[in-house]
């Protein structure tokens, strides 16, 4: 297992969410994109510039500041950004909404990016989990 | 085993919740793994094999029944990293659900 190969491997790596909420489309989506708003439920400061190229910011309760920029904005369908986690991980977080007849269907999917080609600037921060990825297979 | 397999296994946000849920709840059988998942228990068992072949979880017959437990090797961190993300996002989700509620 080299880097190369993790590269490779890294955007395959997913978690995912969903939630069913009381509410339509667009009001869920005023709690995505408004920075106070979505302080409230990601526990922490959060500064979102909801534009394609805009910068998300937020200086959690504990630890470090996670900072990314936002890729993708489709208003009340779709939210993309990518971000570099307090332990240094590239990930790509997109969110989905999905209007159904109780409100709205919310899908969150969090993967892991590969380091060169995240589009974010380049520093290594003692990263513990693609040490570990690079170890698995040595 | 190679690499690209263990990763091909790992490569599936289903597989990858059901190694979390196997990793902190311990071994289960597909039929709890099931009813702990939105999927059918035949689909559960269709995972579990990749997962077996990958070397990710160990086959352990009891009966009439399997249960299966989690084999971390040296890809524990791989799970660690999803039960931490899973984890905060359900706690982000649940924050936004009574927030929107309120």
């Amino acid at each position: 297992m080299d880097e190369e190969r993790y590269e490779e491997l890294a955007g395959d790596i997913a978690v995912e969410r969903s939630i069913s909420l009381p509410a339509d489309p667009d009001s869920v989506w005023e709690h995505l994109t408004d920075g106070q708003l979505v302080g409230d439920w990601m526990e922490g400061d959060v500064e979102i510039d909801a534009r394609p190229g805009g910068r998300i910011t937020m200086t959690p309760e504990e630890g470090q500041v996670v900072w990314g920029t936002v890729e993708e904005i489709v208003p009340g369908r779709r939210l993309q950004w990518s971000w570099r986690t307090d332990e240094g991980l590239p990930t790509q977080v997109e969110i989905e909404l999905e209007p159904t007849e109780e409100g709205t269907d919310l899908t969150v999917r969090e993967t892991l990016l590969p380091w060169k080609t995240s589009g974010l600037p380049p520093f290594w921060v003692d990263p513990p989990y693609p040490r570990a990825f690079l170890s698995a297979a040595a | 085993m190679r690499p690209h397999e263990v990763f091909a296994a790992l490569a599936d946000p289903t597989r990858l919740e059901m190694l979390t849920r196997l990793a902190r709840g311990g071994p289960a059988t597909a039929t709890e793994l099931s009813s702990a998942l939105p999927i059918s228990r035949q689909a559960v068992a269709k995972h579990l094999a990749a997962l077996s072949a990958a070397g990710l979880v160990e086959r352990h017959p009891a009966g009439r029944e399997v249960r299966y437990s989690f084999e971390p090797g040296r890809l524990g961190d791989v799970v660690r990293w999803a039960e931490d993300v899973g984890d905060t996002w359900d706690r982000r989700l649940d924050r936004l659900s009574r927030s929107i509620d309120g």
